[in-house]
């Protein structure tokens, strides 16, 4: 197992606040609802797209926006395999590990990323470049194996085509 | 159903949801419409909306998202109050393993499920709508997003829709990676913006669902169906399929096979003729081992199951599956039983929500016993300790998702148990690529 100090986005202890662009992202998105709470979702994506991951800080400040109690926000994250409440690196690599994928060798590929870029489950490569994240079925069983490189869909991939990908990635 | 496509015109009489499909920037608005989209939505306008339900119910669309419950009926349990505040939620979730049907629909043709949403709406008279849309489906809600910027233009959303007095909101809603979002209530759940816990039924959504308020929830494909159902009528769509099973089914197929990919078939059309005509036959020219005819949930049929089986929900729960999604997923002779029953149990216990104790601990203890393989600590025992186990989680659940693990691994062992006997005795893994 390894364990790197990723060159974060953001450092923990700065404050978070949405930007601009992103505040009257918000109050769009509350034109949507017929509530508060049911814009959580979208606006920890939102938080996502700003800042890559969910810091305390970060859920402090929707906790305050929202006004729903911090340990609502924590259970929300936790329970979807989307929300990072760790670094995360600048691009995010989702390998496919269900059936149709493993058939085709998804686990391999993926045991062979992480062995490539030294690293382990979300833990991001020591340059803050990459994190890896094995997935359940990404829904693209025809392009077994598939992996998603931030939202583009690829596959079918072996590990040669995964790793080059992956290493023209900023 | 193949046949040479004249471009720019849609295929109404081939098939129902795929029929503009071949035409080339159909995701844009202008040329759905040129392809005569959103006809039916205007036509619709003046129809009396008990009436549309009528015909949706007389067409026997059954919901395509793996139940297969009679869409009508359920829309018959919806309020007729046409004041109340109420919801449709479309469940483009689409997280059942091996399925990608709902995705392939709406990256090419959002308008479809838009249009079908809408007629749907004025049928229940719903004054907002929300699609759900999977987190991994990032590019497809993008599209679904800007096609409904240009409805909105067109005035086709809105308020006052096409001055008929009638108001319809809808949005996408994105989830974030979490397959038991797609049961309906615990859509409902994530999209309250809380964890996507399913809750007790009754009550139904269609009584009391999004925000305690009566919602109805739709599969993709169901409510993209609506408008043909309703430019040709009940009757027509009960041309395609079976009695009890009407009209066309996509079907995602994976897999050993030479072309996987989405196809729409009349119900009913065998497996065989699916794999060997529009699949292009097995790869490799292997011989077929076994068929996992509906997701990942549906037990698996073997080589011969899999060749006498008809795809409607009737024949495939008759020899012992369930229809599910329609995602076929196919394995060769190469392919070991083991370990897809690995992969499947290892799936449901990474998804179960945790509520409910005989799911929880149930598909932990599924799959704890791939683990003592690795170590060589596992007996042929476990074999049966694994099916009794199943057998206990069954029923006993707010939900489907500890029957659709136990129900898989119940059906490989009636299938495959030598296989699998010698499989958990084997430390390492076998058929390996």
């Amino acid at each position: 197992m390894s364990s790197h100090s990723p060159n974060q986005t953001h450092s923990m202890g700065a404050p978070f606040k949405f930007t601009d662009a992103n505040l009257a992202t918000y109050q769009e998105y509350l034109t949507r609802y017929d509530d508060v709470e049911s814009a959580l979702l979208p606006v920890l994506h939102l938080v996502q797209e700003q800042i890559k991951w969910l810091p305390q800080e970060a859920i402090e400040y929707v906790s305050v926006l929202m006004n729903i109690p911090e340990i609502k926000i924590k259970e929300v994250i936790s329970f979807y395999d989307m929300f990072y409440d760790v670094p995360v690196g600048r691009n995010m690599v989702h390998v496919c590990t269900n059936i149709t994928c493993s058939m085709f060798g998804g686990r391999e590929i993926y045991a062979g990323l992480l062995k490539h870029f030294d690293t382990d489950y979300l833990t991001p490569t020591r340059d803050g470049r990459i994190s890896l994240q094995k997935m359940e079925c990404l829904g693209a069983c025809e392009m077994a194996p598939c992996m998603r490189i931030n939202n583009d869909y690829v596959g079918p991939v072996d590990l040669a085509d995964a790793i080059n990908k992956l290493e023209e990635l900023p | 159903m193949e046949r040479i496509m004249e471009k720019d015109t849609a295929n109404y009489k081939d098939y129902s949801l795929l029929s503009y499909h071949h035409i080339p920037g159909v995701h844009n608005l202008e040329v759905f419409e040129r392809a005569g989209g959103y006809e039916m939505m205007k036509a619709c306008f003046d129809k009396d909306p008990e009436a549309i339900k009528e015909v949706v119910k007389a067409s026997g669309l059954r919901g395509r998202g793996g139940a297969g419950f009679p869409t009508g009926v359920k829309w018959g349990f919806f309020t007729k109050d046409r004041n109340a505040q109420k919801y449709l939620l479309c469940n483009a979730d689409e997280s059942e393993p091996g399925t990608f049907k709902d995705r392939y629909l709406v990256e090419k043709n959002p308008h479809i499920l838009i249009e079908g949403m809408i007629i749907s709406a004025w049928a229940l008279g719903t004054q907002k709508g929300y699609i759900y849309i999977r987190g991994e489906f990032q590019q497809q809600a993008v599209i679904l997003e800007r096609a409904l910027k240009e409805a909105y233009a067109k005035g086709y959303l809105g308020k006052n829709i096409l001055g008929k007095g009638f108001n319809f909101d809808l949005y996408v809603h994105r989830g974030a990676g979490a397959y038991i979002c797609g049961e309906e209530t615990g859509m409902i759940s994530s999209l309250e913006g809380k964890k996507g816990q399913p809750k007790l039924k009754p009550p139904f959504p269609a009584i009391k669902g999004y925000r305690g308020l009566p919602t109805m929830v739709n599969n993709v494909e169901s409510l993209a169906a609506v408008p043909w159902i309703m430019r040709f009528g009940a009757d027509e769509y009960k041309k395609w399929g079976t009695e009890k099973s009407a009209g066309t089914k996509l079907f995602s197929i994976s897999g050993d096979v030479n072309k996987p990919g989405v196809i729409e078939v009349p119900l009913g059309t065998t497996l065989k003729e699916i794999i060997e005509v529009h699949c292009g036959g097995m790869r490799n020219g292997n011989k077929l081992k076994a068929v996992v005819p509906g997701g990942s949930s549906a037990p698996v049929f073997n080589h011969d199951e899999s060749y006498s089986v008809k795809m409607d929900y009737e024949d495939v729960a008759s020899k012992g599956s369930m229809l599910g999604s329609g995602a076929i997923i196919v394995l060769d002779e190469t392919r070991n039983i083991g370990d897809l029953m690995k992969w499947t149990l290892e799936f449901y216990h990474h998804e179960s929500c945790g509520q409910c104790t005989p799911c929880r601990e149930g598909t932990g203890w599924l799959e704890s016993i791939f683990k003592r393989r690795e170590t060589g600590k596992a007996s042929k025992a476990d074999i049966d300790t694994l099916d009794k186990t199943a057998a206990s989680m069954r029923g006993q659940t707010i939900c489907a998702l500890a029957d659709a693990a136990a129900m898989p691994a119940q059906g490989m062992i009636k299938s495959f148990r030598s296989e699998l006997e010698a499989y958990i005795m084997t430390p390492t893994n076998t058929g390996k690529k």
